[in-house]
C-alpha cells in the first residue's frame, strides 16, 4: 500500500499549503504576499504533477512539459520586457 | 480483435500506453498555452491598475473560494485513487472513485454558480448585458477585473464540464473496453482533470487573495 500513503501524504500536503496561502493572506507583507502566493501555486502545481500525474518517470511527457514552460517563460520574459 | 492492443497501429500495449500518454500531455501543452496566455492579460492588467484589482478583489467570497479550492484538490486526490486502483485491476473501486470524483466536480460547478448569483444579484457582473453597479474607487478598472474573473472563472468551468462529462464517457462505455483500455481511458481522464485543478490552483490566489491584509 506504498502508493496510497503517498496519494494520501500528497493530499496532506496540498491542503496544508492551501490554509498557508490562505492565512498569509491576512498578513500585510506588501510586495511578499504575490511571492508567497504564487511560490505555494508553484509548490502545489509540483506536487500534482509529481505524485497525481506521475512525471516522476522519465520520457517524453517531460519533454513535452519543459518545452510548455520555455514557451511560456518566452510570452511571458517578452512581455514583461515591453512593460 | 486482438487483445494486446486496441489499436492495429501499435505493435504492443506497452508502445499504444506510451502513445496516448504523450498525446494527452501534448493537448495538456496546449491547454496551458492557452490559459497562460490569459494569465499574462491578468498580470498585465494587475501591474497597471493594481489598486482598483485589489479593491475589487475583496469583493469576492473568500470562504467560498477556498471551499471550492479544497473540493477540487479532494476530487484530484479521489482521481488519483481511481488510476491506482485501476492499475491494481481493483474495478468496483476505481468506479467508486471516478464517481467521487465527478460528483466533487459537480459540487464545485454548485459552489461557483452561488458565488456567480450572488455576484449577479451585487451588480458585480458586467457579462451578459447585466447592469454593473460598483461604488468603490475606480469603477472603470474594477469592472475590468470582473470581467476577467468571469472570462477565466467560466473558461475554467467549462473545462472542468469537460472532464465531468469524460468521466461519465468511461463509466458509460466501461462494459465496451477490455481492462487494459479502461486503464489507459482513466489514465487520460486523470491527467486532463489533474491539470484542470492546476489551472484553479493559479486562479484561486490571483483572484481571491490579492493583498487582503
Amino acid at each position: 500500500m506504498g502508493e496510497l500513503r503517498k496519494l494520501s501524504f500528497a493530499y496532506g500536503g496540498l491542503l496544508t499549503l492551501l490554509g498557508l496561502t490562505v492565512g498569509s493572506s491576512f498578513l500585510d507583507l506588501g510586495g511578499f504576499n504575490s511571492a508567497i502566493n504564487l511560490a505555494i501555486a508553484a509548490a502545489k502545481t509540483a506536487v500534482i504533477a509529481l505524485l497525481f500525474m506521475h512525471l516522476t518517470s522519465k520520457g517524453l511527457p517531460r519533454l513535452v512539459v519543459a518545452a510548455v514552460g520555455l514557451w511560456l517563460v518566452i510570452l511571458f520574459g517578452l512581455t514583461l520586457v515591453g512593460q | 480483435m486482438s487483445s494486446q492492443t486496441q489499436s492495429i497501429a501499435f505493435d504492443n500495449a506497452s508502445r499504444e500506453k506510451a502513445a496516448d500518454t504523450l498525446a494527452m500531455w501534448l493537448f495538456i501543452g496546449s491547454e496551458a498555452m492557452l490559459f497562460g496566455a490569459i494569465f499574462l492579460v491578468f498580470l498585465i492588467a494587475h501591474i497597471n491598475y493594481g489598486a482598483p484589482f485589489a479593491a475589487a478583489s475583496k469583493r469576492l467570497s473568500l470562504p467560498l473560494g477556498t471551499l471550492n479550492t479544497a473540493i477540487l484538490i479532494t476530487s484530484s486526490f479521489t482521481m488519483a485513487l481511481a488510476h491506482m486502483y485501476s492499475a491494481g485491476g481493483r474495478w468496483r473501486a476505481a468506479i467508486w472513485s471516478l464517481a467521487a470524483t465527478s460528483l466533487l466536480g459537480l459540487g464545485f460547478l454548485a459552489v461557483k454558480a452561488v458565488e456567480y448569483s450572488k455576484e449577479f444579484s451585487e451588480g458585480l457582473a458586467p457579462v451578459l448585458g447585466a447592469p454593473f453597479s460598483y461604488n468603490g474607487p475606480d469603477p472603470v478598472h474594477a469592472e475590468f477585473f470582473f470581467g476577467l474573473y468571469f472570462a477565466m472563472t467560466f473558461l475554467h468551468a467549462l473545462h472542468l464540464i469537460a472532464g465531468i462529462l469524460a468521466i461519465a464517457g468511461v463509466l458509460a462505455l466501461w462494459s465496451h473496453a477490455n481492462p487494459a483500455g479502461r486503464a489507459r481511458r482513466i489514465q487520460a481522464v486523470g491527467l486532463y482533470w489533474h491539470f484542470v485543478d492546476i489551472v484553479w490552483v493559479f486562479l484561486f490566489p490571483i483572484l481571491y487573495l490579492i493583498n487582503r491584509g
